[in-house]
């Protein structure tokens, strides 16, 4: 067992959920893809953001954000919140 | 046909509303069935007539909208920082309506204003209006889950923001408006 093991599951289906809410095909969304390069306004990054705590129960706040650069940064803290 | 001072004006009023009805839209569909649902909902479709009343209003004036890129909406998220949840979303709208019923006002009152735009504002202004009202309410109906003293903190950030945002951007507006007004030459 690795010493550092991530739940790879979930975070797929975080990507996948995140691929959904953006209307791109399954699969299209990595966890090194820049969320820049994802979403094409600030409105939609938004959006993305309330659908993800709408559907998990979760908060976030604005200095969690500050760190957010890819997906899968994304996914890791919807996932941190969900603890 | 009018200015260009003043078609610019209009144009930038209905790209503000399309972006407001889009956004909203968008954020009625995510969240769940509820009072703020319902009000946001209202709210986006309030945004979408606004942007049509401008367009009509352009029409009348014998011209049509220009293709402005980005909304003022976006160049305040840019100030703000991204609104993380629904709270911050609902303050950053507060203080933003605010800012449009202003910016309005101050278009409403330079003298020789033409028939159509006063009616368009007439019309537009009662729905801003209340939307500073609903906002307000849900911003209250939220202070259990969120606390009241990090709700006043963050209308305070986003009042910062607001002044920044007009001083950068908003001054464009004004020294069009002064362009429009004879009377300041």
């Amino acid at each position: 067992m690795p010493a550092e093991s991530t739940p790879p599951a979930a975070d797929d289906e975080l990507l996948e959920a995140m691929a959904r809410q953006l209307g791109l095909p399954p699969g299209s969304v990595r966890a090194d893809q820049r969320l820049a390069d994802l979403v094409p306004s600030s409105f939609s990054l938004v959006e993305l953001l309330i659908e993800l705590q709408e559907q998990h129960g979760i908060r976030l706040v604005q200095d969690d954000l500050r760190a957010l650069v890819t997906a899968g940064d994304l996914a890791a803290l919807v996932r941190s919140k969900q603890r | 046909m009018i200015d260009e001072n003043l078609l610019w004006l209009l144009s930038s009023y209905r790209t503000s509303e399309i972006s407001g009805a889009l956004f909203f839209g968008q954020l009625a569909r995510r969240l769940k069935p509820g009072a703020i649902q319902m009000d946001m909902t209202a709210h986006f479709a309030d945004e979408a007539q606004h942007a049509r009343y401008w367009t009509d209003c352009i029409a009348e004036l014998g011209a049509q909208p220009l293709k402005l890129d980005a909304s003022y909406q976006d160049k305040y998220l840019a100030a703000a920082g991204l609104p993380a949840n629904l709270m911050e979303i609902l303050a950053i709208t507060q203080v933003f309506e605010k800012r449009v019923i202003r910016q309005y006002a101050s278009h409403v009152s330079v003298p020789g204003l033409l028939p159509e735009i006063a009616r368009t504002f007439d019309r537009i202004l009662q729905d801003e209006k209340w939307h500073v009202r609903w906002v307000g309410d849900a911003l209250q109906s939220l202070a259990a889950d969120y606390g009241a003293d990090e709700i006043a903190r963050t209308l305070d950030r986003y009042r910062e923001a607001d002044e920044a945002v007009y001083r950068a951007t908003l001054e464009e507006h004004q020294q069009r408006l002064a362009a429009l007004d004879w009377t300041r030459r």
